[in-house]
């Protein structure tokens, strides 16, 4: 595909939860495959909910969203959200509180999905698996269980694991807001790696230095739409917008 | 106090306590066996979607849990065989009896354990594309079996006391050999402090596991 071509369409997505609370109040979002979109905004303003549904984890009220060209999620006549679960497998997703299975090591819950899903052979996806946790600094704890790890390998792990499913597009929902102050980083930076392999990607983040560096593309995301669509340097520099203008003022400020 | 104790007494007369030990032993095992399966069955069937399967099987887990267990066991060997005609010999309808108490005990402990399950491990299950079945299997089964191992351990201890109630029907485990012994020797307290000593000495082990279960879980939590 080119780098042109549209990745994922996203359009008058609405979402309520149940009915009453509106989240997303038609969004509009094309993203092109070299894209790494950063959505910031307030707390409810529809940032992660704008991530669960790309995943295809929630049900939507309208709209449609095709990936790759083809239809991935819409709600059809009757209020139902029809997801093609085919299209889905090609998307990964990690999330803020790692969601690593406590039951399994750390070689096990990156092998699960590729052996049970695609049926590939164990003994070639533990070899990929560890070819992916030697390049993220995990090779040492292969065999250790979630709970023996602390909250930045844990996220390391999850990355990993998303990594598995070769992925063409990398969703990640507020990584490293449950980290402490000095785990941020080494997550961070294998997260970059992948921005330089040209992955593309949509994070949801708090972290302003992170949003401006790893962006292509800033979203800012409030009351369910999309107030404004532009290169970092614009949206978090100089935006056009007041009320973004508000938020990146607030969030710096609280952040110097 | 002027009264003596002798203990001497029943420990010459050993042999029946260890015959009742025996099926005491039998009994719990098998209450397990039939606990630990059916339970596991029931819990699943009770989380239905459809009424017709969750609502009997409600019923039939709530009727364990909220009548005493000795009149379960009372009206299994007097009303079973009359209504149904079979009777399988006393220490079977026991098994019974206290097997499918423990069963309705550890349906709820299975159910409460699977329902635990955060929603997050499920959705991570979506993400990579597991297929509904494949995330209970997988995902939800193991963590959902593994955190419920404390409580299934208090059950299965609780039914190995609680087996002691078969005696009352004839059933010639432990406690009825000590109300046998007890009648014998004239030495009821000497008696039924042994037998007590002896459901303390399997029970209290097990006890303590579960503590450390307990602890180790929450160290994996934390």
């Amino acid at each position: 595909m080119s780098d042109t071509a549209a990745l994922v369409k996203i359009e008058g997505l609405h979402k309520s939860y149940g009915g009453v609370i509106q989240v997303l109040q038609g969004l509009d979002i094309e993203m092109k495959a070299g894209d790494r979109v950063v959505v910031i905004g307030p707390s409810g303003g529809g940032k992660s909910t704008l991530l669960r549904v790309l995943m295809g984890l929630e049900q939507i009220d309208s709209g449609s969203i095709l990936f790759g060209g083809k239809p991935y999620i819409s709600a059809n006549g009757s209020g139902k959200t029809v997801i093609d679960a085919k299209v889905r497998r090609s998307i990964g997703m990690v999330f803020q509180h790692y969601t690593l299975f406590p039951h399994l090591d750390v070689i096990s819950n990156l092998i699960l999905a590729p052996t049970k899903v695609r049926g590939e052979n164990k003994a070639v996806a533990r070899e990929r698996a560890m070819a992916l946790l030697t390049r993220f600094g995990l090779a040492a704890k292969a065999n250790a269980y979630p709970a023996q790890l602390s909250g930045g390998q844990k996220q390391r792990v999850a990355i990993a694991r998303a990594l598995m499913l070769d992925p063409r597009l990398m969703l990640f929902d507020e990584v490293t807001s449950a980290l402490d102050p000095e785990l941020v980083a080494e997550v961070e930076h294998v997260i970059m790696q992948l921005a330089q392999q040209q992955m593309p990607m949509v994070i949801v983040t708090h972290d302003m230095w992170f949003a401006k560096n790893i962006a292509s593309r800033v979203i800012f995301c409030a009351g369910g739409v999309v107030v404004e669509d532009g290169p970092p340097e614009q949206v978090l520099g100089a935006p056009k917008e007041e009320r973004t203008r508000e938020f990146i003022e607030r969030v710096f400020h609280i952040k110097h | 106090m002027n009264y003596s104790f002798d203990f001497a007494s029943v420990f010459r007369n050993f042999g029946p306590l260890w015959e009742g030990l025996w099926v005491t032993v039998q009994l719990t095992i098998a209450a397990n066996v039939i606990g630990l399966t059916l339970g596991f069955l029931l819990a699943l069937l009770v989380m239905s979607r459809w009424a017709v399967i969750r609502l009997p099987v409600t019923l039939f887990i709530e009727f364990f849990r909220c009548t005493p267990a000795i009149i379960q066991i009372v009206w299994f060997f007097y009303c079973v065989p009359m209504l149904f005609n079979v009777f399988l010999g006393s220490v079977t309808m026991g098994i019974m009896a206290l097997g499918l108490n423990l069963a309705a005990f550890n349906a709820e402990a299975y159910r409460a354990s699977i329902q635990a399950v955060p929603r997050e491990q499920l959705d991570a299950g979506i993400a990579l594309g597991l297929n509904p079945f494949q995330r209970i299997l997988y995902i939800v089964l193991p963590t959902a079996v593994r955190n419920s191992i404390p409580v299934l351990l208090t059950n299965g201890i609780g039914i190995f006391q609680q087996s002691a109630l078969v005696a009352i029907v004839a059933v010639q485990d432990l406690m009825y050999q000590g109300k046998t012994l007890a009648t014998q020797t004239y030495r009821p307290i000497e008696t039924f402090t042994i037998v007590a000593l002896v459901y303390f000495a399997l029970s209290f082990p097990v006890s303590q596991i579960v503590g450390y279960l307990e602890r180790r879980r929450e160290a994996m939590a934390s």
